[in-house]
């Protein structure tokens, strides 16, 4: 049976180094990675039957990264870093492009780094600045992103980028996210050269890079979508199915905590296994390794998710309203 | 009335007098009238024959009443020495004796007291006949076949034997009579009220508790029964009247009663409003004011009389009696009425002498009553009719007849015992009175008292009834001083002056008016007892025989069995109490309805004043009566009513104090009914219009209603719209802007101006209401949250919304927003509570909630997150204006570089200073790339990247005529502003011969010849020549491309070559004429005219030449 669905996981080894990038230290186990991607994998359905729908809606058949702004637009943090990312990914395309035309391929591994930095921000990935300047150099400037509902697209013309304006989106960012680069630099802070390799390679997981025929398939796009999508769908796509994961793990990650913290309160009742954990926390100073925790389980995951998708106020009060149950909606994590 | 006379005989016997033989006959008529009466197991229609035997034998005495009468005058003259010497107490005593011996004139007393009696008898029938038949059938045995002139006469020694044997109580009384003349009529005011309190009592308790309107019905038609009989009454009376008019007297005072009362309340009215005016000059308190007049006004009743003293007291209260017994109709609805033959075929046979409460009703209107005593007599005679007629014991009229004595008995005592007298007799007497005390010498008094003392001692002395109650005796005293007075008016009838009107009150008076108007009143005394008496002890005491007492006993337990049926003795007192008013109050009610649906013709309910007061009253009463007993929050109240009674007027107290309507106020809801204000009401001024109240109310509804409140946040909200109007604007220039840029051809209408007009909140128009209440206007407030709404979308960024949107969002929003405030109010309006951390003591009430704490907890019920409103506010409204500013400016500037590509903001206003720094993009114009693409080739060259062009397109500003003419094509009505920048040159003087002159010499060669070819005339200007003779001028356009060269079809050209090479002939030839003429002396008129055109068409003059220039300029293909 695990078997099986191990032959039928496509991303384990993406969803493990998300989930670690994320914060789990562990080695999840596959029980885990199926259940993660088998929730990514529902909501990736989910999204794209809505953007479809919106895209109807407006007339077109082909979804654009408007319709996947749209989805998220109450969600300001993760949209603010989904701009970010579209700025960086216009960069790293700017910069393949007059690369390309000087011929140098060396600049692959730098800008791949580039792609990178777009999930987790920019300013927590080191290589930005030392990439800026190639940018800066050339036509290759960040591209601005804007929002179809942003002031912009109030008026009828459209003003041309001015280079003095300020990027003001980047201090959009919001608590979450500067947690999160935060987290990431105390974890990187100490880290040896390998295991910042390691780090950084996780780092540019992806369910889409460079896979997009095996993520097609995987959520089964070309029936839910029929034409071909937008270029920066797929990438959206990716930069989106990392944070799925990512916000997945965390909220796990918080669910164990408090199951963590109630064992402790509970006294050590719970066998040697507990005491043991629970000696090792304790010692503290000289505290092995992270990876020597206990990885988060399916139920934790489990449990994360529900209370991800529990219903808003909004929703309850809709429903009282209009005297009716609460619709079940999958909610976009 | 005649029966008083035997009373009085027996009475003097002492004892049951065997001396008269109608004496056994009365008593057993009155004992059978008892029995029948009281005793429904024992129907005692005793046989009353001999009773009739002896009335026959008194009317017989005819002759000698006639001789007493005689006798009458003269014993006159000796009663003024029997007053003089004669010891008044002495003289009562002994007053039996001398009746025994009716015939001895010895004794004034009994010589005066016989005759007198004749007399009256005598008069009465004389002069009342009529009433003789109402009155003597009801005293006399109806088997008495009797004519009606015997009657008259006989019914008084019957009824003076019938009274003669029971007499003993007034025995008793009489000689205290008197003395407790006073304590009687104290104890009558007593009686009298304590029936008041006890209805008091009664009403107070009405209020307390609701009666249903379910009896209103039976009593309304009892009361249409008793009206119909008043009416009856009324009618009979009035009939009467016209038809014998007997005395002036009583037509007089039947007008009067009512004409006076009207006048007099009339002018009560206006002594009232009189007095209210100059209340300030008045130093009398309103209460004592009050009382004063409603004396004033009691005294004034319907029965009073100038001539007839004593007539009101007593009418009055018969009429009252009367009134009462009448209105208890559930039992006196049988004696109403006079039999009916047809009811009752036998009746008459039976029933000799008919009586009813409507005949009584119809004698007391014509003043036939003279006494107590007839009209006490003429009662009881409807109650032993009723028994002697129905002997079946179980008969319910029986029953019925013995409540109603049970009745009377328990009201007759109040009823005042006077005989009426004329005034002139009475004052004649009052002379008298005055000329004995001349000669007594204020003996009188001392007489007087002795006389009532010594009756007061000897009355218990004498009589057993000592032991009845004082209460009883009064009533029993009290009657007997007027039996005397009774007397001598039956005696002399209405013609005679009555002798005593005085009421029984001044004990003295009426003593002496006794003792001076005939010698006989102790026996006048004793004949009202008789009947009374019985009837009073009969009830009362047991002292009386003991048929007496059983009669008495039964009829307590009759009475005790009426209570049973209302087991609730307040209900019954309400029932009685209020029987009339409810039944006029349903009476209105019914008026209301017609089978049973409202009637619409009935005229309107209207309130009175008076019974609006009356309901303000009794309100304040029952909170004042609230506030005695929880006593909490009384001061207030009370402050307050104090400050209302004075706002009262005298008329309303007055007024007040005299409605009785003692109905609770649920009788009356009219009433209770506020006042309409006075804005409301129609009232028509002095020219027959309406008035418009209107004015004072109205008010025009304040401006600002309807539009959204200035705030803070609205300020900024309506910056921002105003920020993207503007940028909105700028926009569309740059949409005109890039248009020309792709269009070569332009049409007028192409472009719309966009100039979008600021929002304006537009308030309602002046509107004017009369009520303070918020106004309701549900489609001008959709209206306006529509508006609202519409607001926020533009806010939002739509520039234009489809109406069934806004329709769909208004809709929304006021659901939503009607529930949150629904919430809201729930949650302000929550009860209130006694915060915990208050003290005890201190009931302090607070709301529950704080404005702050239901907004938060309705924000909370509607999901709501302040989170969200936070954000709202900063990033969608404040930051908004801050992008919105920075996206107008860099339109702005757009627009500005579209324009002027080159201007940057150092090249100055007019764009001089892009030439500044050397610029070449002038000089090496990649505007032009535009035109046709790289025109000058500069790309395929490579200069464009040498030279850093960065396109090759032409400048906007080089665009500014073309939409310079657009937009005067859109503006016709707006005029050019473009003027002259220079000022006109001054005008060259024409060339003329003093000007050639001063030109150099190379050009004055020249123009002398032109001038001498124009004849000396000054040259003309090419600019003046008429258009036709106009030379066209070379204009090289802007962009340096000449685009129309001079367009001469080539043949015309070559015609002019022709003419040309013609001219130039011709010239030859001329110049060698010129030479010639020239030789000759100058002149060559001729040559003139051909060498005309050449100086003045220098462009024409070689088309080589041009030729040469063009090819230079213009393209190949104009050639």
């Amino acid at each position: 049976m695990a078997d099986e669905a191990s032959k039928k996981q496509k991303y384990r080894t993406e969803i493990q180094q998300m989930m670690f990038v994320s914060g789990e230290t562990g080695d999840p186990s596959s029980e885990t990675t199926i259940l993660v991607e088998y929730i990514v994998q529902q909501q990736v359905k989910e999204l794209l039957r809505r953007a479809v729908e919106l895209a109807n809606r407006r007339g077109s058949r082909t979804i654009t990264p408007d319709e996947l702004m749209f989805l998220y637009r109450h969600d300001k943090g993760k949209l603010s870093r989904l701009l970010h990312f579209l700025q960086w990914k216009d960069v790293r395309k700017n910069l393949n492009e007059s690369e390309d035309r000087a011929g140098g391929d060396a600049t692959l591994a730098a800008e791949e780094e580039a792609l990178a930095a777009g999930p987790v921000g920019g300013p927590a990935a080191g290589g930005d600045p030392k990439k800026g300047a190639p940018a800066a150099s050339g036509a290759a400037k960040k591209a601005r992103v804007t929002l179809p509902w942003d002031v912009s697209s109030f008026f009828s013309e459209q003003v041309p980028p001015r280079d003095d304006e300020d990027d003001e989106e980047e201090r959009e960012m919001n608590a979450a996210t500067l947690e999160r680069l935060k987290y990431a630099d105390e974890r990187t802070k100490h880290m040896s050269k390998e295991a910042y390799m390691h780090w950084s390679e996780c780092r540019q997981a992806s369910f889409t890079y460079r896979k997009g025929k095996r993520f097609r398939e995987w959520v089964n796009m070309d029936a839910i979508v029929g034409t071909k999508p937008h270029d920066d769908v797929l990438d959206i796509l990716g930069f989106l199915t990392f944070e799925m994961v990512q916000t997945l793990t965390e909220e796990a990650l918080k669910v164990k905590m408090e199951e963590d913290q109630d064992k402790k309160l509970m006294g050590g009742d719970s066998g040697a296994a507990g005491k043991s954990r629970k000696r090792k926390r304790e010692v503290g100073l000289f505290d092995g390794p992270e990876e020597e925790r206990e990885p988060v389980r399916k139920e934790h995951i489990q449990e994360g998710f529900r209370r991800l998708q529990q219903p808003t106020p909004k929703q309850i009060y809709g429903a009282k309203v209009l005297g009716r149950p609460i619709l079940a909606n999958l909610r976009l994590i | 009335m005649n029966p008083h006379l035997s009373p009085f005989a027996s009475s003097r016997n002492g004892s049951h007098g065997p001396n008269y033989s109608a004496t056994h006959a009365y008593q057993s008529s009155k004992l059978r009238a008892r029995n029948s009466m009281t005793d429904d197991t024992l129907p005692g229609p005793g046989p009353p024959n001999g009773r009739v035997e002896h009335t026959d034998g008194a009317t017989e005495d005819d002759p000698r009443v006639v001789a007493f009468r005689t006798l009458f005058s003269q014993s006159e003259a000796r009663l003024n020495d029997f007053l003089k010497h004669g010891p008044p107490a002495p003289v009562i005593i002994p007053d039996p004796a001398v009746l025994q011996s009716s015939k001895s004139t010895s004794r004034p007393v009994p010589s005066s007291k016989k005759p007198t009696r004749a007399i009256d008898e005598d008069d009465y029938g004389d002069d009342d006949e009529d009433e003789e038949e109402d009155e003597a059938p009801a005293i006399e045995s109806p088997l008495l076949p009797k004519s009606t002139g015997a009657i008259s006469r006989g019914y008084a020694s019957p009824a003076r034997l019938a009274n003669g044997s029971p007499v003993k109580p007034p025995l008793l009384h009489r000689p205290s009579a008197a003395s407790e003349g006073r304590s009687t009529e104290d104890a009558r005011k007593k009686a009298q009220q304590d029936k008041q309190a006890a209805e008091e009592a009664a009403k107070r308790n009405f209020h307390t508790m609701f009666y249903t309107f379910e009896h209103d019905r039976a009593a309304m038609l009892e009361q249409q029964k008793l009206d119909e009989l008043d009416r009856q009454v009324e009618a009979e009376v009035s009939g009467d009247r016209s038809k014998t008019g007997p005395g002036g007297n009583t037509t007089q005072q039947g007008s009067l009663s009512s004409a006076n009362l009207g006048a007099s309340s009339l002018m009560l009215k206006h002594l009232l409003s009189r007095i209210d005016k100059y209340r300030y000059m008045v130093n009398a308190q309103d209460s004592q004011l009050r009382r004063l007049i409603s004396e004033v006004r009691k005294n004034r009743s319907k029965w009073a009389s100038e001539e007839k003293v004593g007539q009101e007291e007593l009418y009055e209260a018969a009429e009252k009696v009367l009134q009462e017994l009448k209105a208890n109709t559930e039992q006196s609805g049988p004696f109403l009425n006079r039999v009916n033959k047809r009811d009752a075929p036998d009746y008459y046979t039976i029933i000799k002498h008919p009586m009813d409460i409507g005949t009584m009703l119809k004698k007391l209107k014509n003043f036939a009553y003279k006494s107590k005593k007839e009209f006490v007599d003429d009662l009881n005679l409807i109650w032993s009719n009723c028994l002697k007629y129905n002997t079946d014991p179980n008969h319910f009229l029986r029953k019925k007849a013995l409540y109603m004595q049970k009745q009377t008995e328990s009201l007759v005592f109040l009823i005042p015992d006077i005989v009426i007298r004329d005034r002139a007799e009475v004052e004649a007497e009052e002379r008298k009175m005055q000329n004995l005390d001349a000669e007594l010498d204020g003996l009188d008094d001392s007489d007087d008292e002795p006389i009532m003392a010594s009756r007061g001692r000897k009355a218990p002395s004498k009589a057993k009834k000592g032991t009845s109650t004082a209460r009883k005796a009064p009533p029993a005293i009290n009657e007997g001083t007027p039996g005397p007075e009774t007397k001598p008016n039956m005696s002399h009838g209405s013609s005679l002056p009555p002798r005593n009107g005085f009421p029984r009150a001044e004990s003295d008076a009426p003593m002496e008016g006794i003792i001076n108007g005939f010698s006989t009143p102790p026996p006048g005394t004793h004949t009202p007892l008789g009947m009374n008496g019985v009837h009073m002890n009969g009830t009362q005491s047991q002292g009386e025989g003991s048929e007496v007492d059983g009669a008495g006993f039964s009829l307590n337990d009759l009475s005790q069995g009426q209570e049973m049926e209302y087991a609730d003795l307040e209900f019954r007192t309400w029932k009685q109490v209020t029987k009339k008013p409810r039944a006029v109050a349903a009476a209105d009610r019914k008026r209301l309805f017609i089978n049973h649906r409202i009637n619409p013709e009935e005229p309107a309910l209207l309130r009175s004043k008076a019974g609006m007061r009356r309901y303000i009253r009794l309100q304040k009463q029952i909170q004042q009566a609230q506030d005695s007993s929880t006593d909490s929050f009384a001061f207030e109240d009370k402050s307050e009513e104090a400050t209302d009674i004075p706002g009262e007027t005298l008329a309303e107290g007055v007024e007040a104090a005299e409605d009785d309507n003692i109905l609770p106020d649920y009788y009356d809801p009219v009433s209770a009914v506020p006042d309409i204000p006075q804005r409301l009401r129609w009232e028509l001024d002095a020219e027959g219009k309406v008035k418009n109240q209107d004015e004072e109310s109205m008010h025009v509804v304040p401006a600002g209603l309807f539009v959204a409140p200035p705030s803070i946040f609205g300020r900024k909200m309506d910056a921002n719209i105003h920020l993207m109007q503007e940028t909105r604007k700028v926009c569309s220039k740059i949409g005109v802007v890039k248009q020309m840029q792709l269009q070569t051809q332009m049409y007028s209408n192409q472009f719309q101006k966009y100039d979008p007009r600021p929002f304006m909140e537009k308030d309602i128009d002046t509107t004017v209401v009369s009520t303070d209440l918020p106004i309701l206007a549900p489609e001008v407030c959709r209206a306006t949250f529509q508006r609202s709404i519409g607001k926020v979308f533009y806010h939002a960024g739509f520039e234009e919304f489809h109406p069934s949107a806004l329709e769909v969002a208004t809709d929304f929003m006021a659901d939503h927003f009607q529930r949150l405030i629904r919430t809201f109010a729930d949650f302000a309006n929550a009860p209130k509570h006694i915060p915990q951390e208050a003290s005890e003591q201190a009931e302090v009430y607070e709301h529950r909630y704080t404005m702050e704490d239901a907004l938060l907890h309705t924000f909370n019920e509607h999901a709501i997150d302040l989170d969200g409103l936070d954000s709202y506010v900063k990033d969608d409204v404040e930051r908004l204006s801050l992008k919105l500013g920075v996206m107008n400016d860099r339109m702005k500037a757009n627009l500005a570089d579209l324009l002027r590509p080159a201007l940057d903001p150092s090249a100055g206003a007019d764009g001089v200073g892009a030439f500044n720094d050397g610029s070449d993009q002038f000089v090496n114009g990649d505007f032009a790339g535009d035109i046709a693409e790289d025109f000058f080739g500069f790309k395929e060259l490579g200069l464009d990247k040498e030279l850093g062009l960065p396109s090759l397109s032409v400048p906007f500003h080089l665009l500014h005529n073309r939409m310079h003419n657009a937009f005067v094509a859109q503006n016709q009505n707006s005029s050019s502003l473009t003027g002259d920048s220079m000022e006109q040159p001054e005008a060259f003087d024409p060339m003329a011969k003093d000007i050639a002159d001063e030109v150099i010499d190379v050009a004055r060669k020249y123009f002398l010849e032109r001038l001498q070819a124009n004849n000396g005339q000054p040259l003309v200007e090419d600019d003046d020549l008429p258009p036709k003779q106009r030379f066209p001028k070379p204009r090289l356009p802007p962009n340096g491309k000449i685009t129309s060269p001079r367009k001469r079809p080539i043949r015309e050209q070559q015609q002019l070559a022709k003419k040309k090479r013609k001219l130039e002939e011709g010239r030859e030839e001329t110049s060698v004429n010129g030479v010639v003429t020239g030789v000759s002396g100058g002149v060559k008129p001729l040559g003139k005219l051909k060498l005309d055109a050449p100086p003045s068409n220098p462009p024409m003059a070689d088309p080589e030449k041009e030729d040469e220039a063009g090819a230079l300029m213009s393209p190949p293909e104009s050639m």
